[in-house]
């Protein structure tokens, strides 16, 4: 069943359109991987749809939790949804862990709002959350402050902090780029067992796509506020469709091979205030054709599975065999 | 060999950590005894344990922080005590890429301003040959020039890691230690600043401590990398080596936990026991209550850092690590 339910979403910050119309379904109890370039939209998309985003901010479109409407829903009701329903893990250590208050207290608090929990008890469930995201005698350290922990250490502690309201759906965002390899497995074995015995949702907001594809069940690739594909992990990763995923994977330093150079997409990300015309992946893509510039794909299914918004998609594996439609359309 | 640029003997740092229950303060030993070289003009990396001292560090490295113990060397010379004359103008050469770029930037500048703000002060350029050099730069981390009057908040994660990155080139620095600094970037502009950084590194002789938990990342980028362990180093060999053939038995969970894209985390080692605590420090091995290799000696004895061939490794069993490592 759908969980979430975005639709046309769009941002605009200043007059500047940032989201330019998404539409994403996250299903009860799946994870979704959320992949693209830096600045493309993944975390205002989420920040947009918890209402989040400063008062400036231009937002339209639909979000639907269970059939709630949040876009320009009333404040307290989106507060009731927020840290509950769907938790989120932020991008930045630095702007959701309060340097002045013990961490303990921090989470504590969390676990009064939406747990109703107090005192001891609250002591003990947050000793608790620490010890399970890895963070060493957490008995004796519950008292100790942000800046006394470790770049990864905090962002341990947020997780827990997130994991207290035992929400339906986890926004992680960036969630373990600050941990070292065996704690980010680590992590990942634990959002994975929890999401096993609880059910819950996981949107993974990550540029490292080694460990989107440890996490989820599927992945959404966004490319200058706009989804360009969407498939499940495996065909996604073995069979990448839209140029841009391929020159994503083709970027990623390859453990195994030499060190030579590493291969970059072509040119920049465009400037949202000057999108250009047709595909905003034209100017850098190599299948590029002219029709490209002049036309914009739409994201449409595809017939070896998979959603792709793309003219010249990669061909498919042969047991696939791609059919044209979108050209001809 | 070229010259050491930068020399590390004996660092240790400690933190005094106030606890409320009992008043009473413990002491954390962040960075227990480190012994580092960087020559001039090679990229060493620093991977280890979250937790294990690698910022505290690569602070210690620049002089920003006094190490408890040992000295870092500049030059041959004492790195100058912090905020003095000398240590500012030796700071111009010197710069760090910060971890968590919303902490590390002014939030009420525009990213314009901050990129151009060291020049200012060291007195490189002004006016039309400041914006000509900003306007550089800001193209060489991949920034775009309408972007230049923004503040740090109207920025994504990404691109305010690479205005710290802007900022900290604007000096024409002959030393950088980067700490995370391609984490929040994807991987596209991510492979553009590692070839931005080798470049530097082959055009300019740029010298660099690059402290970073993306494996795959330190693997290209770095010709020596040191691992570390609750506030040692346990192993440090060329980057080819280390990675192909990890000796120490943490170096080796570390390595097999790369998760590879498509491929998940197949044949990893996992590590047994809870993750140390530098303010309780295990006898002997720090690594030994999570090692399959431990014995009563290692319980026992702290393991020195020895040249074995191309590498140091600090393990008082390395062979019985090995012969399972074929
Ligand atoms: N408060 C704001 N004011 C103006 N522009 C903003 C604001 N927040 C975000 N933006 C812009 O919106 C776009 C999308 O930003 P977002 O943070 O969603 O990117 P992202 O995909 O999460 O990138 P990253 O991977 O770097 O975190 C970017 O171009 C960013 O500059
Ligand atoms: N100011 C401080 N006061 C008390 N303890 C501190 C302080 N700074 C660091 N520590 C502790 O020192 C240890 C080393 O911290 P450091 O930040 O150097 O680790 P790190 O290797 O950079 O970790 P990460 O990979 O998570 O960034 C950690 O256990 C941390 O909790
Ligand atoms: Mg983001
Ligand atoms: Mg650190």
């Amino acid at each position: 069943m759908t969980f979430v339910s975005i639709r046309d979403l769009r941002v605009a910050f200043d007059g500047v359109q940032v989201l330019h119309g998404v539409d994403l379904d996250i299903r009860q109890g799946e994870a979704v991987g959320l992949v693209g370039e830096s600045g493309c939209g993944k975390s205002v998309t989420w920040l947009a749809a918890l209402g989040l985003l400063p008062g400036k901010a231009k937002v339209s479109g639909s979000v639907r939790l269970d059939g709630q409407e949040l876009v320009g829903a009333p404040r307290p009701a989106i507060e009731k949804v927020r840290g509950k329903r769907i938790a989120m893990i932020f991008q930045d250590p630095s702007s959701s862990l309060n340097p002045v208050q013990r961490v303990g207290k921090q989470i504590m608090e969390s676990l009064r709002l939406h747990r109703g929990l107090k005192g001891r008890d609250a002591r003990a469930e947050a000793i608790r959350l620490l010890d399970m995201v890895g963070i060493p005698s957490a008995a004796t350290r519950v008292d100790l402050y942000p800046h006394e922990f470790s770049g990864g250490q905090c962002q341990r502690i947020m997780i827990a902090m997130a994991l207290a309201g035992e929400p339906d759906l986890l926004i992680a965002d960036e969630p373990t780029t600050a941990l070292d390899a065996t704690i980010q497995a680590q992590i990942l074995d634990l959002l994975g067992t929890i999401r096993r015995e609880t059910g819950m949702a996981m949107v993974f907001i990550s540029h490292d796509l080694g460990a989107v594809s440890v996490v989820c069940d599927r992945a959404v690739v966004m490319y200058a506020g706009r989804i360009v594909e969407a498939n499940n992990i495996r065909s996604l990763f073995s069979a990448p469709r839209h140029p841009y995923t391929a020159g994503l994977f083709a970027a990623i330093p390859d453990i195994d091979a030499d060190r030579g150079r590493l291969v970059p997409i072509h040119g920049t990300v465009p400037d949202p205030k000057n999108l250009p015309t047709g595909c905003a992946f034209s100017p850098r893509c190599p299948r590029a054709t002219a029709f490209c510039q002049t036309d914009r794909p739409h994201l449409r299914p595809q017939s070896g599975g998979g959603d792709v918004a793309c003219f010249q998609p990669v061909a498919a594996p042969k047991a696939f065999p791609a059919l044209r439609q979108e050209a001809l359309a | 060999m070229t010259a050491p640029l930068l020399q590390a003997r004996g660092l240790v740092q400690e933190y005094a950590t106030a606890r409320s229950f009992f008043g009473k303060t413990s002491t954390v030993r962040a960075v227990d005894g480190i012994d580092l070289t960087v020559r001039q003009g090679e990229i060493l990396g620093i991977v280890g344990e979250s937790g294990s001292g690698k910022s505290t560090l690569g602070r210690m490295l620049l002089g920003l922080e006094t190490p408890a113990g040992g000295e870092v060397l500049y030059q041959g010379a004492p790195m100058p005590a912090p905020r003095t004359d000398a240590w500012r103008k030796l700071r111009a050469q010197m710069q760090l890429i910060f971890q968590d770029p919303l902490a590390a930037l002014d939030r009420r500048m525009t990213i314009a301003a901050q990129i151009a703000e060291p020049l200012e002060i060291h007195g490189i350029a002004k006016g039309a040959e400041a914006a000509e050099r900003l306007a550089a730069l800001m193209a060489r981390v991949g920034l775009r020039r309408d972007q230049a009057d923004r503040y740090p908040h109207e920025l994504s994660g990404g691109q305010r890691q690479r205005v710290v990155i802007a900022r900290a080139l604007a000096t024409n620095p002959g030393f950088l230690v980067c700490d995370e600094p391609v984490s929040a970037l994807d991987v596209s502009i991510q492979a553009q600043v590692v070839n931005l950084l080798r470049d530097l590194q082959e055009q300019e002789g740029l010298t660099m401590v690059f402290i970073s938990h993306d494996l795959k990342v330190v693997r290209n980028i770095c010709d020596r990398v040191a691992v570390m362990y609750l506030g040692r180093v346990v192993e440090e060999a060329p980057s080819d080596l280390l990675f192909a053939d990890p000796r120490h038995p943490y170096t080796r969970a570390l390595v097999s936990s790369i998760p590879k894209p498509g491929q998940g985390l197949h044949g990893r080692i996992i590590l047994q026991g809870e993750p140390p605590n530098p303010a309780a420090r295990p006898a002997g091995c720090a690594f030994h209550p999570r090692c399959a290799f431990a014995d009563r000696g290692c319980a026992a004895r702290v393991p020195e850092l020895q040249h074995d061939g191309r590498r140091q490794i600090a393990c008082l069993k390395p062979d019985a690590a090995a012969a399972t490592a074929a």
